[in-house]
């Protein structure tokens, strides 16, 4: 319909400059095929450009669609879940270019960026992220500028200003519905991610699971306490119980090993001091969460295990922040159901015959169970054992047996798992507990961030009237590790993060450089419990604290009042300066004239024209006919003369106009005229 | 609207509501020769690709609900009060523009007739993207960026004798998004001269010499000069304007010519028994045969006389009053 709906070269640029900016956050997930599709589609759209090349006819396009979707079929194993949805909408993305001739075009593909934008959102929420998007919806915002403007053949610069600035007046109306907009549930279910990997402690332990999170320093979960912080070594974040040994490794039990009976934790009377703190849990993929003992969780969607753990009933997609209260002086399970009796003490097959053999005569040795328990802690603090990160590997046969008495170097979770056995072997209920152990104190903001290489495992011993007790046989090997955390402990031997050299938290050492990683931690922590982990609870107590309980009155005046205060000041400085201006030198001389006329019996009638006016006066008064046709003409010359590039300066006709209004004294004339004295 | 508003009103409700309509912007937006655009004369209205960006917003936010994600909630809402503050920028890329009626040149019936508008800026804004079309014209797209004004020609045909009105003119632009359309709809008070259809007659009326001020032609090749016309092959050399050339005025040729105190008369009554629009067609044809034959003619119609005469301006009268004869002042 409307002759130039072409996209212009300004456009273009910014068009495919928006594309590339848009796939990189996403590179390192797709496959590399597809980025080399982005280079193709951008080459093959400048060469239509440039009039070499055409555009692609409808076999050519539906080839390429066809090939794409075998690539990610072929790629991925499979087109649904997320990943392949994101992967073939990028492919989308970079093949609409091809084909983007008219604005039809242009208007799909950057809306269709825009959803680029979430679609990364899907997978980090992080701040850098945030941010990286903002400069992404700019670029998309800019390049559907640059689409409005005709003409524009170069490559514009300052097209991004309007886009920023209008992105800038958005922004606050944006937090107002940000916080505001109620948050529902999902309404229904969704692909999820398919391909991530499942990172932290896993549900079940082999010899040296736990020292390969160890190596990295990727952050776990933070925390923050509404009182002071416990000391390092009472911070025992329990995640998991091992109860099953089986072939070698360490399990939790399954849901269905428990009887119905005992799926519910047996009730705990909480005694002493409480401790309320709130955990913001990095994506795991899977579904425990870490807390001190005992917890019980004070927001909604988590829930508690028969041995006292935490859990969600969906797997961490997203990070997520839940609130604890936890007694650590409560006595867990003061009595032992028969079940759990047999569950905790069960020790399959008869291997590891030196270890059952060393386990009966201690355990005889020892007047009661917590004597045998401080006798093997003993054992470990006395004898040569070491504590060690890469540990020699353990034979498949009797490999306590080989722990114990020959290698005697291992990690926290050869500790852990031999001191069950051995407890176990003696007849003394006793399990293996996973998590994290310690973590660093930011100053700034008072949270504990707990990172991977503080992952840990011990092991809890039933006691007659004491219940559940924590016995950390690494402490006993290794105090410092528990004191001060895995770097210290490893300081004789070297190795912490010995195989990431830029990891920030190696250079704890440099004090700024520490410094900056903690501002930038306690950023973090911040943006992820006021924006990502902003939820139905926290938008609750939020609106709550704000505006002192919520009505649906309220509600739709903050609303209104917000949008009236953004919006006016803006619709003012956009529409209302320019009356004053408007008005053009000529318009302001003419209309003197006429109100000299006015008076005189000539009032310019709505929509008359110059013209018609002054010929009206001539006919009237034919003394001053002279001056009004010459008054008359300069201004008809100056209002509908041909278009000259005029300035704000005023030209010569203008300034010839303005004195012949000047002079014009019609009354005088006119009196004249009527009265001929 | 003269055109239209002649056609027998047909009844309707979709007609009624038309005419309403247009009573309706009438009154909002009266004619005049130059509009400034403000608040009372500019609509807006969410464009069909606003449309299609609102369906795309609810699929951002089906995706932000569905997978419970706070960045997606905020880009989701972003764009949607960016699309909020795009209604002002829209508006103010009209807001504040005058646009004058600049000239309609004078056509015959059934021909283009060239509008000539001017579009003005009032502040230092740059404006885009401005559509600027009458209902049956060709539209333009024109920007107004480093010039503070700008002319736009619309060519459209024309309809009958009279005055033409050419219905409102559309100025319309979606900047800087797309997503909204601001447009209005101005009468800029101009219309284009439409001059009678020209009719060949068989009876030339120039020999209708009874008269005693009857018809005339300069008899060519007299003694008495009379004036210069350009250059015709055949003209000879002699009476070639050499002065004038040497000046560089072009090749021209010295006429003379004698009055036979006699000119041709373009006479309302030649014609008895016809139909006016009639009799002005063949007065109409015969004016131009003149005009090209560069012979003098005269107007004569009831209530007006227009002296024998030649050129431009007077043909360009004699045209004129052709076409307003019988039609008095525009009417609206």
């Amino acid at each position: 319909m409307k002759p130039d709906q072409q996209i212009p070269r300004n456009a273009l640029v910014w068009i495919i400059a928006s594309q590339f900016s848009l796939v990189a956050p996403h590179a390192g997930r797709i496959p590399i095929w597809v980025l080399a599709v982005y280079v193709f589609a951008a080459l093959w759209r400048i060469m239509v450009y440039r009039g070499s090349w055409s555009f692609p006819g409808r076999w050519v396009k539906a080839g390429l669609i066809a090939s794409s979707f075998a690539g990610i079929f072929f790629s991925y194993g499979s087109l649904i879940g997320l990943e392949p949805t994101v992967a073939l909408l990028l492919t989308a993305f970079a093949l609409k270019l091809i084909e983007l001739a008219r604005h039809k075009d242009g208007y799909v593909l950057l809306f269709l960026g825009y959803f680029i934008c979430i679609t990364e959102f899907l997978f980090s929420q992080d701040l850098p992220i945030a941010l990286y998007s903002l400069l992404n919806v700019t670029l998309v915002t800019t390049a559907l500028v640059a689409m409005h403007r005709p003409g524009e053949h170069q490559f514009n610069r300052k097209t991004i200003r309007l886009a920023a600035v209008m992105l800038l007046q958005a922004l606050p109306l944006m937090l107002v519905l940000f916080f505001l907009f109620p948050r529902i549930g999902p309404l229904w279910s969704v692909p999820i991610k398919t391909h991530t990997a499942q990172t932290g402690v896993s549900d079940f332990m082999k010899p040296g699971d736990i020292s390969s999170l160890g190596k990295s320093d990727a952050v776990a979960f933070r925390a923050q306490f509404d009182g002071d912080i416990p000391g390092a070594s009472e911070l025992y974040w329990r995640g998991l119980v091992f109860s099953t040994l089986e072939e070698g490794a360490w399990r939790s039990l399954r849901y269905f090993d428990v009887p119905p009976a005992e799926r519910r934790a047996p009730p705990v009377e909480t005694t002493g001091e409480s401790l309320q703190y709130r955990i913001i849990i990095e994506p795991t993929q899977q579904n425990w969460l870490y807390s001190l003992r005992y917890a019980r969780p004070t927001s909604p969607g988590v829930m508690s295990g028969s041995d006292y753990v935490l859990f969600s009933p969906t797997e961490l997609e997203d990070q997520r922040l839940y609130g604890v209260e936890s007694w650590p002086d409560a006595i867990l399970e003061p009595e032992l159901s028969p079940w759990r009796r047999e569950i905790e003490l069960r020790l399959p097959g008869t291997d590891n015959p030196q270890t059952r053999a060393l386990a009966g005569q201690l355990r005889s040795q020892a007047g009661s169970d917590a004597a045998y328990v401080d006798a093997i802690l003993a054992k470990f603090r006395d004898e040569p054992f070491v504590y060690k990160l890469d540990p020699p590997l353990l034979p498949a046969e009797n490999p306590v047996d080989a722990f114990l008495f020959q290698s005697r170097a291992g990690f926290c979770e050869h500790y852990a798992a031999a001191f069950v056995v051995l407890m176990r072997a003696a007849g003394v209920p006793a399990r293996v507990v996973a998590g994290y152990q310690g973590g660093e104190v930011n100053p700034l903001n008072r949270t504990v961030i707990v990172h991977q290489f503080d992952a840990h495992a011990w092991a809890e011993v039933w006691l007659q009237g004491r219940g559940w007790m924590r016995v950390d046989p690494t402490a006993s090997v290794s105090p410092d590790r528990i004191e001060w955390g895995l770097e210290r402990a490893l300081e004789q031997q070297g190795g912490f993060l010995s195989d990431s050299p830029l990891s920030l938290v190696r250079y704890r050492g440099v004090a700024w450089l520490n410094t900056l990683r903690l501002r930038y931690d306690a950023l973090t922590y911040r943006w992820q419990s006021f924006v990502t982990g902003f939820d139905r609870d926290r938008q609750f107590q939020l609106l709550n604290e704000v505006f002192d309980g919520i009505s649906v009155r309220k509600f739709l005046l903050v609303l209104a009042a917000s949008w009236v205060l953004v919006l006016a000041p803006l619709a003012y400085s956009l529409l209302g300066r320019r009356r004053a201006r408007e008005q053009r030198n000529c318009d302001r001389y003419y209309l003197q004239f006429c109100e000299q006329l006015a008076p005189l019996g000539f009032v310019r009638a709505p929509g008359e024209t110059a013209g018609e006016y002054a010929a009206r006066i001539c006919r009237a008064v034919p003394a001053i006919a002279g001056e009004v046709g010459e008054i008359t003409r300069l201004y008809s010359e100056l209002a509908y003369g041909p278009v000259e590039a005029s300035s704000g300066r005023a030209t010569r006709s203008e300034r010839e106009l303005k004195q012949a209004i000047g002079r014009f004294r019609p009354a005088r004339k006119m009196r004249f005229d009527r009265d001929p004295r | 609207m003269q055109g239209r508003k002649r056609k027998p009103a047909r009844h309707g409700i979709g007609n009624r509501l038309r005419r309403r309509f247009a009573e309706w912007v009438n009154n909002r937006i009266p004619p005049a020769r130059a509009v400034t655009l403000d608040q009372k004369r500019i609509f807006i209205f969410p464009s069909r690709i606003g449309l299609f960006f609102s369906v795309c917003l609810l699929v951002m936010l089906m995706t932000a609900i569905n997978y419970q994600n706070n960045m997606s909630f905020a880009l989701t809402f972003l764009l949607a009060t960016l699309f909020i503050v795009g209604i002002l920028h829209t508006y103010a890329n009209l807001s504040g523009l005058t646009v004058r009626a600049l000239r309609a040149t004078p056509a015959f019936p059934g021909k283009q007739s060239e509008f000539s508008i001017k579009l003005e800026r009032g502040g230092q804004r740059e404006h885009f993207a401005l559509y600027v079309k009458y209902p049956d014209s060709d539209g333009s797209v024109v920007n107004l960026v480093e010039q503070d004004t700008v002319q736009v020609n619309l060519h459209l045909p024309v309809g009958k004798r009279g005055w033409f009105s050419p219905g409102r003119l559309l100025l319309e632009s979606t900047y800087p998004l797309g997503l909204l359309r601001c447009w209005t709809w101005i009468d800029l008070d101009l219309y284009a001269l439409v001059y009678p259809q020209p009719l060949a007659a068989a009876q030339l009326p120039g020999l209708a010499s009874d008269r005693p001020d009857g018809a005339a032609v300069p008899i060519a090749g007299s003694d008495d000069f009379y004036g210069f016309r350009d250059y015709r092959e055949g003209d000879s050399l002699r009476q070639i304007h050499w002065k004038g050339l040497a000046r560089g005025q072009g090749v021209q040729t010295k006429q003379y010519g004698a009055y036979a105190n006699r000119s041709v008369w373009l006479d309302w009554e030649m014609y008895p028994g016809l139909g006016m629009e009639q009799r002005l067609s063949h007065l109409c044809y015969w004016a131009l045969e003149f005009d090209r034959a560069e012979e003098e003619y005269g107007l004569r119609l009831p209530g007006l006389v227009i002296e024998p005469g030649l050129g431009e301006r007077h043909r360009d009268r004699v045209l004129q009053a052709l076409a307003l004869h019988g039609i008095g002042t525009r009417s609206r």
